[in-house]
């Protein structure tokens, strides 16, 4: 290999550090118009009235949304591929509001200031209804229906506030629990988190010269964005353009259409540019969380440390409106219980419930991150109870390649899934390498102090997926030009992830030239193929896949013309250096000559390649996490020593990238363990929507990390790849919460680990 | 209403003159971290008092004199202070938010907002250190302590904080702060400071709590249990568990009364503990 395996520079690493406009916001279209939207201020209530006479008697004002002037077709703000599994249950605007932060109404106007000045000058009359903060009070009896309208569709049981439903069962899992000799119990809870990427939400719409409405928009899904647009507005798809610039950073709340509806029905009303961002405020109460959860497992095993039996009953949070609700929920087990499958009695189930606060969506990890947290905790009681080292157990239950689990079947993406054989698993080498580099074996089970503070170690397992099995696709194009150099088109969204990078060094990989011979351009609905977009891990190895077949196919004709030159046959011929090469003779000629020959010379064409790649099945990753960490017991603060991760994301196209998907994650994933967390008054309002209140990590909060890839080889990736972007944010809150066990003897079920609910567990236990 | 005018004062007389003409509607603004998360809609005028003259950090006998719009960071820094007990209240800025906010934020700034939860005026309260203001008419000094006992903030629509003065003191100072993350306002805070007679026992003491999550405040009832005895790791124990029936904690957002109660207790003893080996040179 010459370009993948190597960590080759980002492709668009200049152009970000040097800070050129590649941005959303960084360019606006002459003519701008500032779009702002008006947020309910009660958690759940009727807008018996609205008067915006006032609003649009304001100097500046051009317009004014709201229930009573757009259409009002159901749909889901859910970015994901067709079918759509998530409920239609969204309307551009409401005569109901169901959260605080909802939408009430939008205005364009000529400037930031005439606009929020036009919001507080609409007047709106609220009939306010019960509201149901709680999940498990929300399908209860008598709870308020928060989805009382007629016209929503796809929700499981909206009178009992269930946005979706799961019931899986494998063997017999009363008998599982009869047979097993040891059985443990245990329910961990995972709060509202957001994502918090450093670019909120924003886009800008305008009309084009032809009057198409253009979207510009810092998204992962602009095919979607396409797609829903169309829906909520009633235009028609052709004269939707979806344009991605750089994103800043996503995390999965940029797979939600939350602003280009609103800025596009705007843009078309007013017929001018309408810029839209979310302030920080906003990105917390009104872009999506991940789905807060409590998760009741169950596991059985045999003396030996078989796992015998596994339960796993999720309630899970989606606030307002069910966007993922049940695809997330799905992933709780499928990404999960695959990893221990050597049990043959399974059930898991679940609901997904309405309450009246705000909307959870995609985040990293996406449903395993929750369901790893539980799962991993139990595992280690477990082990506990069995008197056995929870990495032996570990080593005893994890699958490996050749094996399969019933669940891959069982459960896919809002329907049922595909039976698949793990092709590639390097896990057991993760554990023993991962297991080396903390000391596991000097420190587990020997708790040492320093002082005041106590230290342990704990570790956790992960498997993720690589795309969605039968429904991402990603199409990429190859553009050769004349000079032997390549544009790159791909409809796949960088996210921050360097996924163009490795698009690229796959290309160049492909077509024998360097990274530098490649231009990258992603992703733009007009001018990129269609792509699922970046979610669900899916990139390196979906639009990796599609990439690599299109470079096949340029190569092919590449290697037609360059056979022609050079009077030899096409399969006698390899494209390296820039060079078309005779295995035989030696003979070779410039890439520029064959580009230049094909379009100007003889037998004209354009060397151009389009191909498709669906993702035939999701080989996991996987991982080995252990945290080293020291409890001070007197103030019950927790400190993260060490953290190491041993993942396998088969071959690496640039380890450098991976490694940091790798970090990035494990520090998003402290972050949610020890101090991240929405408040919410009783009233549903959320009390810390800033960064001074809800804290983020920081650089100066980042532990001594160490991580390591070891690699395997996966048949079906592209050059071996799988995927690695969520993976890691699985480990840090299962591996903390094991390693204060060791250290403190006290295990801890509700995130974040605060120093105030360490503190009380251990009193509660010097007490008890 | 909005900003309509911003000014450098170019002295303190300028300052105080265009104070006074603003009749309530002007503000003082020195590293303006704070003035920036909120303005009173009154304010029509900003005046920039960085500009006068006044940042400036100067050794005073054993004692330690700074300007009031001298930065965080700059104290942190200094020679000066780190000269003065042993780098004491240079280590306290390392602990206040962080490096980009503490070259802007000044210690003028941080003594007039006074924020409960800051660490700061807990550290100015335990040190007795005495601040120094002029308005129109005269120039007038007391310690933070007292000034935070008086209406400071009515004060401080009419006068500028010139000068903040540390004391001599023959004895050592630790602090302590308990948050969530690098950079974050204190769950609790706390500086306590020791100094020795000839025969080892404790000539005073000075304990001072914040982020309760009310504003700094000593506790003298846990000075005087200290004062006179023995130094000893039993001794700490008995503060803090005096500490716990005396200090008056609350519940908000980021902590409970009764994680505070605790957290107190062992940041007191700790503080007293890390005091007591910078006495004997233990540390
Ligand atoms: C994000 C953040 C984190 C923080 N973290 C900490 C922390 O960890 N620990 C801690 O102790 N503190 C912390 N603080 C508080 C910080 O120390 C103070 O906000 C800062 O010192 C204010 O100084 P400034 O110069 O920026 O004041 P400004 O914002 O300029 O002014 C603040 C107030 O003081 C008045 N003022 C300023 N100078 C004078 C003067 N010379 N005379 C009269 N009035 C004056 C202004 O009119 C205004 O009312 C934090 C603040 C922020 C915003």
């Amino acid at each position: 290999m010459k370009v993948v395996g190597k960590n080759v520079r980002k492709v668009d690493g200049i152009a970000l550090v040097t800070g050129q406009p590649v941005f959303t916001l960084d360019v606006t279209p002459p003519g701008a118009v500032v779009g702002k939207i008006l947020r309910s201020p009660h958690a759940h209530a009727e807008i018996v009235r609205i008067d915006t006479s006032k609003a649009e008697e304001l100097p500046g004002v051009l317009c004014i949304l709201h229930h009573g002037n757009v259409p009002r077709t159901p749909y889901t703000t859910a970015g994901q591929g067709w079918p759509e599994p998530s409920p239609y249950d969204s309307f551009l605007f409401d005569r109901k509001v169901r959260f605080v932060g909802d939408r009430v109404a939008a205005v364009a106007a000529t400037s930031e200031e005439i606009a929020d000045e036009a919001l507080r000058l609409i007047e709106v009359e609220y009939r306010q209804l019960p509201a149901v903060l709680v999940p498990e009070e929300a399908i209860g009896p008598g709870a308020p229906v928060i989805h009382d309208e007629e016209e929503s569709r796809g929700i499981h049981d909206p009178q009992h506030n269930v946005a979706a439903a799961i019931d899986i069962r494998v063997g017999d899992i009363e008998r599982g629990f009869t047979e097993s000799d040891v059985v443990v119990e245990t329910t961990c809870e995972f709060p509202y988190v957001q994502h918090v990427p450093l670019e909120s939400h924003c886009v800008v719409a305008y009309l084009d010269e032809e009057d198409r409405l253009v979207i510009r928009s810092a998204t992962q899904v602009p095919f979607h964005v396409r797609r829903i647009v169309a829906r909520a507005l009633g235009v028609p798809l052709s004269r939707i353009r979806v344009i991605k610039p750089r994103i800043g950073g996503g995390f999965g709340t940029k797979q939600e259409i939350i602003l280009e509806d609103v800025a596009a029905a705007l843009a078309l009303r007013t017929r001018r540019p309408v810029v839209m961002k979310y302030s920080r405020a906003e990105e917390f109460v009104a872009a999506r969380t991940r789905h807060p959860m409590k998760i009741r497992i169950k596991l059985g095993a045999k003396r030996d440390g078989t796992i015998h039996a596994i339960e796993m009953d999720v309630l899970s949070n989606t606030g307002a409106y069910g966007t993922h609700s049940l695809t997330v929920l799905s992933n709780v087990g499928s990404k999960t219980l695959p990893l221990y499958n050597k049990a043959p009695h399974l059930w898991f189930h679940g609901k997904a419930v309405y309450t009246n606060l705000p909307v959870a969506g995609a985040y990293r990890g996406y449903g395993a991150t929750q369901g790893y947290f539980a799962l991993e905790v139990a595992v280690d009681e477990l082990a506990e109870k069995l008197g056995m080292d929870p990495l032996k157990l570990r080593l005893a239950n994890h699958i490996r390649a050749g094996e399969t689990s019933p669940i891959f079947e069982k459960i896919g993406e809002g329907r049922a899934g595909k039976a698949q054989v793990v092709k590639s698993c390097a896990l057991e080498e993760c554990i023993r390498e991962g297991a080396k580099r903390i000391g596991w074996k000097e420190k587990h089970g020997k708790k040492t102090s320093e002082g005041r503070w106590v230290h342990g170690v704990g570790m956790a397992l992960s498997m993720q997926g690589s795309g969605i099995t039968d429904i991402d696709m990603a199409a990429a194009t190859i553009v050769m030009n004349e000079d032997g150099s390549f544009r790159l088109l791909v409809g796949a969204t960088d996210l921050g992830t360097g996924s163009d990078t490795i698009l690229a060094q796959i290309a160049a990989e492909t077509l024998g030239v360097a990274v530098e011979a490649i231009s990258v351009y992603s992703s733009d609905t007009d001018f990129t193929p269609f792509d699922t977009g970046a979610y669900a891990s899916s990139t390196t190895y979906v639009s990796g896949g599609a990439v690599l077949r299109a470079a096949q196919e340029a190569r092919r004709r590449i290697l037609e013309v360059a056979a022609a030159i050079l009077g030899e046959p096409p399969e006698s011929l390899d494209l390296e250096e820039g060079h078309a090469v005779s295995r035989g003779t030696g003979k070779k000629v410039p890439l520029s000559e064959v580009g230049h020959r094909a379009m100007y010379v003889t037998d004209q064409r354009h060397i151009i390649a389009t191909a498709s790649f669906v993702a035939p099945e999701s080989p996991p990753p996987f991982a080995a996490f252990f945290a080293e960490v020291a409890v001070d017991v007197e103030t019950g603060v927790v400190r993260v020593v060490k953290f190491v991760a041993a993942a396998d994301c088969g071959m690496p196209i640039n380890p450098a990238l991976a490694e940091g998907q790798l970090e990035g994650a494990i520090v998003q994933g402290i972050g949610h363990t020890l101090y991240e967390e929405l408040l919410f008054s009783p009233r549903g309002r959320v009390r810390n929507p800033n960064l001074f209140d809800y804290r983020i990590p920081t650089a100066a909060d980042v532990p001594d990390i160490e991580v390591v890839l070891i690699p395997s080889d996966e048949p079906t990736g592209p050059y071996g790849a799988k995927s690695i972007g969520e993976i890691g944010i699985n480990g840090p809150a299962p591996a903390i919460a094991n390693a204060i066990y060791d250290a403190i003897g006290v295990r801890l079920y509700r995130i974040p680990f605060t120093p105030e609910r360490v503190l009380k567990a251990l009193h509660g236990k010097s007490m008890g | 209403m909005g900003i309509k005018r911003f000014h450098y004062a170019r002295d303190v007389e300028e300052a105080l003159s265009l104070l006074a003409a603003y009749e309530g509607r002007g503000a003082l603004l020195a590293g303006g971290v704070d003035l920036a998360r909120g303005l009173a809609p009154e304010v029509e005028g900003l005046i920039d008092v960085t500009t006068a003259g006044l940042a400036g950090i100067s050794a005073d006998g054993g004692g330690l004199r700074v300007g009031a719009t001298t930065t965080l960071e700059a104290i942190r820094r200094s020679q000066e202070a780190q000269g003065y007990l042993g780098g004491f209240l240079a280590k306290v800025m390392g602990h206040v938010a962080t490096l980009p906010l503490r070259n802007m934020a000044t210690l003028g700034g941080a003594v007039v907002s006074a924020h409960p939860w800051a660490d700061i005026p807990t550290a100015l309260v335990a040190l007795g250190a005495e601040a120094v203001w002029q308005n129109e008419e005269l120039t007038e000094k007391a310690s933070v302590e007292e000034l935070y006992r008086r209406p400071f903030r009515a004060i401080f629509r009419r006068a500028l904080l010139t000068e903040v003065r540390f004391p001599a003191w023959d004895g050592a100072f630790a602090f302590e702060k308990v948050a969530r993350n690098a950079g974050d306002i204190a769950l609790i805070n706390c500086a306590c400071g020791l100094g020795l007679d000839g025969e080892g026992k404790i000539a005073w003491a000075r304990v001072a709590i914040g982020a309760t999550p009310h504003r700094a405040k000593r506790l003298t009832a846990v000075e005087d249990f200290l004062t006179d005895e023995a130094p000893s790791e039993e001794l700490w124990a008995e503060a803090a568990h005096k500490m716990k029936t005396e200090v008056e904690v609350g519940d908000d957002m980021r902590a409970s009364a009764e994680w505070r109660r605790s957290a107190a207790a062992a940041i007191v003893r700790r503080a007293l503990d890390r005091a007591a080996k910078g006495v004997t040179g233990d540390a």
